[in-house]
């Protein structure tokens, strides 16, 4: 239960803080900042998608550039530009959009024939889900165990190990990981069982189509949320009445571990809260490698093709479940250190 | 038995800079002795298509990895002979032509099927062709094989896609007609001896308008543009005359076909045709060689590894493809409107590095324009270009131009790996060979698709162009003078050229044609248009179990064998 | 001697920690043994980046963009240490010029993002209320903010200037550090000895100096680190697309790009870059964590 909150002097023009001291309007006052929280989220999506329209009309580059293949002629470009209703002036099509999205209408992919942008994306999305939670269930443990183990024994050849580990998954980029992994268990696997076995090389499956997707995912956050969980630990051991209580044995170990883990997760969990929303979201590199058919490569396909609708999808999702993930993070600040206000 | 005719025509895709093929190899064919075909249950060709199409619809189609399918599901009037030669019937079994060359009638099979069995009639050939040219549905394939043809077809451009009379108006001036159920008539504009090749496109496939619009729930408004294009989203309800019929669509995965149990030519015996899109040639790669992948391009930077490994190395073949790349300049800016300098750039690279070292075989030095295979190939028109730095320096010379004066261009390159890689091989060619400094610019392929449309660069590479069908109409049109920003993009204007090349297009007169054809091609060669540089050549590992390939230089993106996949079968293995 | 520390650690008993005088910190930062090893590594990065034109000049290093095509992919010899790339270059002269640019854009980056990221992270966490969040749904909205397009424009704009880069890269990354920051801040900001010294008087920003360094830095520093790779693998893609640097100008990013293609034909290519880069990542590692020890007054040594 929250320590006394000291003095509850409020910042300046915040509405009152949480007062953690009454536990039954706890629930009320969460809920009414959820709320208010979910109420900013539609000014910032307004703004990124305004952003996002402006500069891809800014981008040079039209949707109907050829990029190989014979350049399309002025009438069908022009006939496109009629299909898509890019002929009308900006504004009016900004407008358009925000109103249709409000109705939950992305509109229609301009590379993909008569698909709608919110099929593709929700097609698409329940592979790059299950590979982005699968890594993050495994991040979590093995970052912050590895983390911690390496904090409680700093400067050992546990740290060193972990440390090296860690520098290998950030130096090397996770297509050549990818890569290795393939090369490693795929194809050197299949000479060595004389084609009785290898992990398949790509495409999605719940199976063992997960392994290397999702270790490739992993590796780089592991590494990031290992040394970040090691460093915040150090911050919090370092204090003597910690020390102490450490140095006086088994049974308050555990009791100053929980202490530790609850005083160093902060950061953890601040970066774990990108994390998430990036690894749901997907990546370019691992479903191009893997061949996964999720949205990872969308926005960067979309991009390249100068697809606006498919952009402007993309982004709005990214956009809301970073919004969503960063409003959990705050919500787990005041579990995880009650002294902790939230405006 | 892989029988390989790298001797004439193909359709090709044009191109503009396409990631390039991997490296040479010699290929034998690598099948089995005994075609002793494998049980049903193996008769499985993956294949790597590296891209999803875009459309299912073969209207809407324009690149090669998009007509790798439509070309299995869909078939048109007619086909290439598997030696270029000429055509053969496809869906039709042959065609008659007026004595004024001006009407085309084809006479469909009496047992050409659609997928769902119901017969491929001659409505079903308006209908598609119809679609095709419809302003509002704004067909990538248009222009100019059916625009500038078919009679009535040049309005096309003129057209208000959004008022539904004036479209009505168009199609029904089209020169299309379908007297009888098995009669579809074309009647043409003007002259063309090629019409026979348009023929062969695949985005002229028939389409059943009764599947359209069962697909977009009731008749389909000439102005409508979504609903009209409901039944290519799913595998159920693309009903096509090809030899395969799809089965299963995993968006960004794989396309899986089974054969056309109705298709004229009996049914295929592989009974699972599986497209894979696996961008990365490391992962294609790494499935080939576990076994999970039958067929897979090789590129330039695997090439050493497949030659090194004993085993792949017997799985490889080097096949031509009717494509060739060269540098384009801008001959709107000083100096290099001068054809002298523009030769004195042609002559200072050494192709036979580029092509035998750079690109690890993959791909065959050449000075000339029409590619090896095709009717107008000849080596002897490239004297002018050939590599020589001492004639190089002597021309650049004459024109009074000064290396320094080159050294301000930039080379415009597109983020691809093969166009960064050529490119770095030329600037560097252009320092040691003319003492010019210019830069490579790598900007990503869209932005310099619309910077070469503006005119807004200097040198600009590789750029080529891979033949759609193998008559040299084809490729011509590339340099006419109103085909500045679109197509000739170093607006490189030549005197009668425009007029030679009208000539041979309209003529019908085969050796006229030819004889017209090869004057425009020394012209662009000697004034330097362009520097011509090589002749793609793909470099494919094929599994020693897969036999019955015919393998043609119009193959569809890089697959071997693909536009007659109907006769391949898996070997027992 | 050990009765001196004894007692000084007596005396820190109840107060909290802060930074001791520099003299101090320099001194435990140059016991740390790791930490000076990680130092020197990287004084002799930036001096090769610094003097590797003049090597090149003397003959004592190849010239980076030398091509010879006949000895492509040619693995590590006498006279390629490091083999040769994919138009054979020798990769060794490729990486030491390569150092200039991907050290420079790695660190100095980070700096840009250190300056942007932690002083909106500090004042959120500070001020809190509206000015809290007001500055996180600015960050919200620029963690979503469509950095590959912005690219294309910026080179559509400024065409390839290595200022493009800096702005590309540091102006899309410094969201994560904004909200660690601000993590860390809150949490520290109602402890009781924050309190308690503001109660005596001192002012908030010189509050947050003393004593948010040594307690949060670690985070920060280990952000930063991992942000030195990320920045170069991020600015060989970006030089792909048109922004920074042109081939054949070597950077160890690209290197490992096009390391990535010939992975099979050569491995060379693509582990020599890494180790490079890795390297400089682990000399910084060490660096940080050296700094975190020194300007902690408790670290027993």
């Amino acid at each position: 239960m929250g320590d006394t909150a000291v003095g509850g002097r409020p910042a300046r023009g915040a509405l009152p803080p949480i007062r953690l001291r009454l536990p039954r309007s706890r629930g009320v006052a969460l809920a009414i900042y959820v709320g208010r929280r979910v109420l900013w989220m539609f000014p910032v999506l307004f703004f990124v998608i305004l952003i996002t329209f402006v500069l891809m009309h800014l981008a040079p580059g039209s949707p109907w550039d050829r990029t190989g293949g014979r350049p399309l002629s002025a009438a069908v470009v022009a006939n496109m530009n009629v299909k898509y209703g890019l002929d009308k002036p900006i504004w009016q099509q900004f407008l358009l959009y925000i109103w249709n999205a409000l109705h939950f209408d992305f509109g229609l992919s301009y590379q993909y024939q008569g698909k709608t942008v919110s099929s593709l994306i929700l097609g698409g999305w329940p592979y790059t889900f299950t590979i982005g939670l699968l890594a993050f269930c495994v991040i979590v443990p093995v970052g912050i165990g590895l983390g911690v183990a390496a904090a409680l024994r700093q400067n050992t050849r546990a740290d060193y190990s972990a440390m090296a580990f860690a520098t290998f998954g950030a130096a090397v980029p996770n297509f050549v990981i990818g890569m290795l992994l393939i090369i490693v268990f795929g194809v050197t696997l299949y000479n060595v069982t004389g084609g009785n076995y290898s992990l398949p090389v790509s495409g999605f499956g719940v199976d063992d189509h997960l392994i290397m997707p999702v270790v490739t995912l992993a590796t780089l956050p592991t590494a990031y949320i290992a040394r970040l969980t090691r460093a915040s630990t150090l911050d919090i051991l370092r204090q003597d009445y910690v020390r102490t209580a450490w140095a006086k044995g088994l049974s308050e170990r555990l009791v100053v571990l929980k202490h530790i883990l609850k005083n160093s997760l902060i950061p953890v969990v601040t970066a774990l809260g990108p994390t998430f929303a990036i690894l749901i979201t997907g990546s370019v590199i691992v479903e191009s490698v893997f061949v996964i058919p999720g949205i990872g490569r969308s926005f960067v396909t979309a991009v390249f093709s100068r697809d606006y609708p498919m952009i402007l999808g993309t982004t709005i999702l990214f956009a809301v479940v970073i919004a969503l993930a960063n409003l959990v993070v705050d919500i787990l600040y005041v579990f995880i250190d009650p002294r902790v206000r939230l405006s | 038995m892989l029988g390989l005719h790298p001797t004439r025509s193909a359709r090709g895709i044009a191109l503009g800079a396409i990631a390039l093929l991997a490296a040479l190899a010699c290929g034998n064919g690598a099948t089995g002795t005994s075609a002793q075909e494998a049980p049903s249950a193996q008769q499985i060709l993956r294949v790597n298509d590296s891209t999803e199409p875009n459309s299912y619809d073969p209207g809407q189609q324009t690149y090669t990895y998009e007509a790798a399918v439509g070309r299995t599901v869909f078939e048109p009037l007619l086909k290439p002979k598997a030696d270029l030669s000429d055509v053969e019937g496809a869906t039709a079994k042959s065609y008659d032509v007026s004595s004024d060359g001006l009407t085309y009638t084809f006479h469909l099979r009496d047992n050409a099927k659609w997928s769902d069995g119901k017969p491929v009639t001659a409505k079903d050939f308006v209908y598609g062709w119809k679609r095709l040219l419809n302003p509002a549905l704004a067909a990538g394939y248009v222009d100019p094989f059916f625009d500038n043809t078919v009679a009535g077809g040049a309005k096309y451009s003129d057209v208000n896609a959004k008022d539904p009379a004036a479209i009505q108006s168009f199609l029904d001036g089209l020169g299309l007609s379908a007297p009888d159920s098995h009669t579809f008539v074309v009647k043409l504009a003007a002259k063309a001896a090629f019409f026979k090749w348009v023929a062969t496109l695949w985005v002229g496939a028939p389409i059943r308008q009764d599947v359209v619009e069962q697909a977009a729930g009731g008749p389909v408004p000439v102005t409508d543009t979504t609903k009209a294009e409901a039944w290519a989203n799913n595998a159920a309800t693309i009903i096509g005359n090809g030899s395969f019929k799809i089965s299963e669509i995993v968006s960004k995965d794989h396309v899986t076909e089974v054969p056309n149990p109705n298709y004229w030519g009996g049914a295929a015996k592989i009974q699972q045709l599986i497209y894979y899109f696996i961008p990365d040639q490391n992962t294609a790669l790494a499935k080939y060689r576990t076994g999970e992948l039958d067929i897979d391009n090789v590129q330039a930077t695997n090439v050493p590894v497949v030659r090194n490994d004993p085993k792949l190395s017997k799985q490889a073949h080097l096949l031509p493809e009717l494509t060739t790349f060269w540098m384009t300049f801008n001959s709107k800016e000083t100096p290099l409107d001068n054809p002298k300098v523009r030769l004195a750039l042609a002559q200072s690279i050494d192709r036979d590095k580029l092509t035998n070292d750079v690109l690890q075989g993959t791909d065959k030095a050449f000075q000339t324009f029409i590619p090896k295979g095709m009717t107008g190939y000849d080596p002897s028109l490239g004297a002018s270009q050939k590599f020589d730095p001492a004639a190089a320096k002597a021309d650049l010379q004459a024109a009074g131009v000064t290396a320094a004066q080159l050294s301000k261009f930039k080379l415009l390159t597109r983020n691809t790996t093969t166009s960064k890689t050529v490119n770095e091989f030329i600037s560097q060619q252009w320092q040691d060979n003319l003492g010019a400094s210019i830069q490579l610019e790598v900007i990503d392929s869209k932005t310099v698709t619309s910077r070469i449309r503006k005119g807004n660069f200097d040198i600009y590479g590789p750029d080529g162009w891979g033949a759609d069908y193998p008559d040299q109409q084809d490729w011509f049109d590339i340099f006419q003078t109103n085909a500045c920003h679109s197509l000739n993009w170093g607006c490189v204007t030549l005197s009668g050229y425009d007029s030679l090349v009208q000539k041979a297009d309209t003529s019908l007169n085969e050796s006229d044609r030819n004889s017209a054809y090869t004057q425009a091609q020394k012209q662009l060669i000697d004034t330097g248009a362009v520097a011509f540089m090589y002749q793609q050549y793909e470099y494919d590992l094929v599994q020693p179990y897969v036999s019955g390939l015919t393998i043609t230089p119009i193959d569809d993106e890089f697959i071997p064998g693909d536009n007659h996949y109907h006769d391949a079968f898996i070997t027992k293995h | 001697m050990a009765v001196v520390a004894t007692v000084d650690q007596a005396v820190d008993w109840e107060s909290p920690e802060q930074i001791g005088l520099w003299s101090d910190v320099w001194r435990r930062f140059r016991r740390n043994r790791l930490a000076v090893a990680g130092a020197i590594v990287v004084a002799v990065l930036i001096l090769d980046a610094l003097l590797v034109p003049l090597l090149a000049g003397m003959g004592l290093v190849q010239d980076p963009i030398h091509q010879d095509v006949t000895h492509i992919f040619g693995g590590p010899s006498l006279h390629h240490p490091a083999g040769t790339d994919y138009l054979g270059r020798d990769t060794l002269a490729r990486l030491m010029f390569g150092a200039r640019i991907s050290l420079s854009i790695g660190i100095l980056v980070q700096g840009i993002i250190l300056a942007i990221g932690g002083v909106i992270g500090l004042v959120s966490g500070y001020f809190g209320g509206r000015v809290d969040n007001l500055l996180m749904r600015f960050t919200d909205i620029w963690f979503a903010f469509p950095d590959l397009i912005f690219v294309l424009v910026l080179v559509s704009v400024f065409g390839p200037s290595i200022l493009s880069i800096f702005v590309a890269i540091a102006l899309t990354n410094w969201a994560n550090l904004a909200r660690l920051v601000r993590g860390q801040v809150l949490s520290i900001k109602e402890k009781e000895f924050i309190e308690s010294a503001r109660a005596v008087g001192s002012s908030g920003f010189k509050i947050m100096a003393r004593h948010l360094i040594p307690n949060a830095l670690g985070p920060v520093i280990v952000t930063l680190t991992f942000g030195i790779p990320q920045a170069i693998f991020l600015d060989a893609a970006l030089s792909y697309l048109g922004v920074g640097i042109q081939p054949p100008t070597p950077d160890w990013g690209v290197m490992v790009q096009d390391g990535y293609q010939a992975m099979n034909a050569s491995a060379g290519q693509v582990v020599f870059p890494a180790i490079a880069i890795a390297i400089t990542m682990l000399s910084f590692t060490f660096i940080g964590d050296g700094l975190r020890d020194a300007l902690d007054p408790r670290m027993r040594r």
